[in-house]
Parts: C-alpha cells; structure tokens; sequence
C-alpha cells in the first residue's frame, strides 16, 4: 500500500531522512516511531507529495507519488497534528470545502461520514466553537470524505487529553475493523502504537534503526518471571538441573533453549518450593524503543 | 469540479472578518473626505478654480466630480493596501495556518490550487474596486447634486469638463482599468504569498515594490524610462478622462500590466511547485 524505496531528503546540507526504505501491506496497522525531528513528518510529507524527495521512488497505492500524484492520493486520507481548519465556517461547510479537493462528493456522504465520526447536530456549528476532540473527529471526517483505502495518521493524539486519546483509539480500532482502511500511525505515545500496531518502523536522526512485528519486539526469547519467596533457593535448583542460564534482578530467570516453563514449575513444585506465579517476562515497546534509540549510532537523549 | 473548487476559495475568503477591512476603511476615509470637502476650504478653491477658467462653478460642483475627487487618494493608496491584504493571505495565510497541507492531503494538483485561488482574489479586487466606486458617488450625491463632471489633475495634466451622462459613463469606464490596477498589485502579492514566507511579509514585499516604483519613477533621471515602471501604468485609468482619449496609451499600459500580472503568477506558481510544504 505505502512503498518507499531509498528515500533520501536533505533540507539544505541537513539530511532529514536518510536513505528509508519500508513498505506498508494492505490491511495493516502501521507504526512510524521516533524523537522530534526524527524524520516522520518528512516521511509522511513524501508520501502525499508534499515534501519533494531528494531521491528515492515513493508509491501510494501502487503508484508513483511524484510522477502521478493524483492517482496516488485518490483513495488516501490524511490527519496532521493539530488538524486544522476554516474557524469561521461551519463543520460541514469545512467538509465540503475539502471534499471538493478530491473529487465531487456527494450531501449523503459528508452526511454519513459525519454521523461515522458523531458529529451529528454539531455540524452546522462554527469550527471556532468545536473542543479538541471535536476537531480531532472532524479531521478524522475529512479524511474518510474520499472512502479511502488508506489513512495516514500523523501525531493525531497530539494535544488531546486522556479522553481524547482514548477516543482516537478506539477510533482508529474502528477504521480497522469497521472499514477496513490500511493505517499509518506515526506517534510518540508508544503504549498508543503497541496497543493498535502490528508492525512498526523506527527512525533515529532521518535512518531506520528497526521494522519489524510488534509481537516480536514484545518477545523476550527464555526470559521468565518467577514469584515466590525463596527465589534464590529456586534459582539454584533450576541451575542444578540444567533448567536455566541466568537468574537476575531476584524475579527473573532465563530459561535454557528448548526448556518450558511448564518444566521449571513442574521441578520447583515437586521440591516443595512455594511458587507464587510464573509467566513468561514481556518487555514493552518504550523499553524496547529506548533500548534501540540509545543503542543507535550518533544516539542521543530525548526527554 | 473547477467551479466548485472556486466557490470554495470565495467562501473561505468572503467568510473571513479581515477581508472587509477595505471595505470598512472605504467607507470611513469617504465620510471623512466628503465632510472636509462640504467644510473646508477645499470647496472654496475648487471653485475659484473653475470660475478662473470661465465656468460656473454651481453647474460643477456635483456628486461625479466630488466622486471623482474622493476615489483618486483612494485608488493610489488605500486600494493598493487592501489588495496586496488580501493577495498576501491567499496562499501564505493558508500555509501558516496549517489548512495548505490539509488541502494538499488530496489530489489536487498545485498549480490548479494556485489558479482557483488567483482568480478568487481576481474577484475580491474587482469587487472591492467597484465597491469602492458605487460608495464614493453613493456618498457624493447624498450631499451634491446630480450635475457635469469636472476634473482637473496635475499628472497626468488633464483639465476636462463633461456632461452629466458622459461624466457618468467615463466614471464606470475607469473602474474598469482600475480593476486591472487591483488585480496587477494583487497578483505581485501573491506571487510573493506563493514562497515560503509569513503573509503579513508577502503584503510588505508588495507593497515596497510599489512604492519602490513610486519614488524611483519620480526621480528626475528615470524620466525617460517611465514606461518601465509599474506606477506610471497604474495611472492609465485616468486617461479616460482626458479629450480626446489616448487609447492606444491605454491599451499599452492595460497589456503591460495584465503581463505584469500574468508573470507575477508564473513566478509565483514556479516557486509554489517546487516548495515543500512542511508544518
């Protein structure tokens, strides 16, 4: 659906993204991770031929975004940080406005779409009179306007509250599920994309340092939580019979390839060794991304 | 979908406060300039002068004349301001905003974008430019009768004594070329509005090519080289007035300024096509 090959900017003698390569499938919930300035928004920015590539082929949809922009964007819709729009004019008035950009759409659509997104009974209102989360929903009615097969999704969390945020969520979920769209999710809320993704991709200063499944960044091979109160005891029994490698952090222990934990609790528990809970250790995405952002060549902190 | 995608660009301009801005400060300088000239000495001069030259000046003094007189400081300086206002916001406004990219989300090509908006700003000029015409004698006849025309101007020289009927018609004439001067300042506006730059910057940079034409015009060694400033084109519609009328001045001076315009948008649409459009 999103194909990008080689894709080099550079904004002046400052390389913004650096030779990125990544192909979104059909049907995905995509994940774009990375600190400001990583290169994200350039990256969208070249999708929907708004940012001109240095070098490099990007395609939407199977085509060429720079040699044949319109095909490519026909059946997109995209949502920026902070969407913004006319504040003088009414929500459907806004919707209109943009329809019109892509192709002539009909009162019954911009009526569907609204009623998709609850804006129904508000949509004559002024946008100035809209909160956050309304105007977040109007952007997400605005990029179903087209009946896209995809939807990019540029930081669509930023500046909305806890509610907000779980409104977009559950939205997003819906675009999914209800209408089948691809997404492209490019955010800095790391439990939001482990929560929706499938597959991530992570930029580090303008280069990818990661793409790949969410479900193996979660995986952590052997790695086991063990609950009990004579840990030490425990750990020391499973060594002896060759069950683990390595016991850390008075919890954790590290399971020898091809063991189960079934097997561990299965010893421990013929040992009369009190075993208050086992279960395989998960790491989550923000120490996955962290880990992989410090590890990375030239990295540096982001608070 | 062209004519769709322009109603939407009148919408999204006639729908903002800041576009009437002109039409307020029209409004205010011809009320002010309507009771200077009822009260001032003003009056009392422009009547010495017609009686001077042997013409009553009871059969002068009239709403086209009064009109006339309001609508010159206004074409030369408000005018201008208002347009190159509105021409600066088109693109630059939409840009600093945050709605370009939004707009630009979707399969529109950029020079199309380009064109619907420039001809929307075409329409705000010519409106504000009839506007301001239709209120100047609107203004002018609640307060002089309905009589001949008289005009007098120092440059271009003109001395001209019209019929009531001739000096209406010659009145609505000019505001043709006058639009012509509307849509040649916006167009350097927007051309400016096209580049990445914020539109109050846009509106500046127009501006100072105007007046920068202005001053240069008038200095004494580019007397000869008038024809290459903007300025001296831009006084073309008041050669209407003029007996008899040098049309082929007029024409040469509409042609230059319609490929002033003209070029401006290329330059304009050039830059526009090859800018990255960022937050």
């Amino acid at each position: 659906m999103i194909s990008l090959d080689k894709v080099h900017k550079k904004f002046g003698k400052r390389v913004a993204v650096h030779e990125l390569t990544l192909h979104v499938p059909r049907g995905e919930i995509f994940g774009l991770l990375g600190h400001n300035g990583a290169g994200k928004s350039t990256a969208i920015g070249m999708m929907l031929g708004q940012v001109w590539p240095t070098r490099g082929e990007v395609k939407l949809c199977g085509y060429d975004v720079a040699a044949h922009r319109m095909r490519a964007l026909r059946r997109v819709g995209a949502i920026f940080e902070a969407p913004a729009f006319y504040d003088y004019l009414s929500g459907r008035r806004n919707l209109e406005i943009l329809s019109h950009y892509s192709a002539s759409t009909s009162a019954e659509r911009i009526r569907q779409v609204v009623e998709w997104v609850g804006l129904k009974g508000r949509e004559t209102s002024d946008v100035k009179t809209y909160s956050h989360g309304m105007r977040a929903r109007l952007a997400i009615a605005q990029a179903l306007l087209p009946e896209p097969e995809l939807v990019i999704l540029d930081e669509p969390g930023s500046g909305l509250d806890p509610e907000g945020i779980a409104e977009m969520r559950e939205t997003i979920v819906r675009l999914h599920r209800e209408l089948g769209l691809t997404i492209l999710l490019s955010s800095h809320l790391l439990g939001e994309v482990e929560q929706l993704c499938s597959r991530i991709a992570v930029l580090n200063q303008g280069r990818k340092v990661f793409e790949g499944l969410v479900a193996d960044v979660k995986a952590t091979r052997g790695r086991v939580l063990l609950k009990t109160p004579e840990f030490t005891k425990a750990a020391a029994l499973l060594r002896e019979r060759g069950m683990i490698t390595d016991a850390v952090d008075g919890s954790v222990i590290v399971l020898t390839e091809g063991r189960t934990i079934a097997d561990a609790a299965r010893i421990l528990v013929g040992a009369n060794i009190s075993v208050d809970g086992i279960w395989p250790q998960e790491q989550t995405l923000e120490d996955f991304y962290l880990r992989l952002v410090k590890a990375a060549p030239g990295a540096k902190s982001h608070n | 979908m062209f004519f769709a995608q322009l109603r939407n660009e009148l919408w999204k301009l006639f729908g903002k406060k800041r576009t009437y801005i002109g039409f307020g400060a029209f409004i205010l300088a011809q009320t002010a300039m309507l009771l200077m000239f009822k009260f001032s000495r003003w009056k009392i001069d422009f009547e010495k002068l017609l009686a001077g030259n042997g013409y009553m000046a009871t059969e002068y003094i009239s709403a086209l004349t009064v009109a006339l007189l309001m609508l010159w400081p206004q074409i030369l300086l408000l005018m201008p301001l208002y347009v190159a206002l509105v021409g600066g916001d088109l693109v630059a406004k939409e840009a600093e905003d945050g709605t370009l990219r939004m707009i630009l989300s979707r399969p529109i090509s950029r020079v199309r974008l380009l064109l619907v908006k420039w001809i929307a700003g075409m329409i705000f000029a010519a409106v504000l430019v009839v506007a301001l015409g239709v209120i100047a004698l609107g203004f002018a006849r609640l307060c002089f009768p309905w009589k001949g025309m008289f005009i007098f101007a120092q440059a271009p020289l003109t001395f001209a004594l019209f019929p009531a009927n001739q000096g209406l018609s010659l009145y609505a004439f000019s505001h043709l070329f006058m639009i012509v001067n509307a849509i040649t300042l916006l167009s350097v506006a927007f051309m400016f509005s096209c580049f990445n730059m914020k539109p109050a910057a846009a509106t500046i940079l127009a501006l100072s090519f105007l007046f920068a034409n202005m001053v240069v015009e008038h200095l004494p060694f580019f007397e000869r080289y008038q024809n290459w400033f903007i300025t001296h084109h831009l006084e073309s519609w008041f050669l209407v007035f003029q007996e008899p009328q040098p049309w082929a001045q007029i024409l040469q001076s509409e042609i230059i300024l319609l490929a002033v315009s003209a070029t401006a948008v290329i330059i304009g649409a050039m830059g526009f096509q090859l800018r990255d459009i960022k937050s």
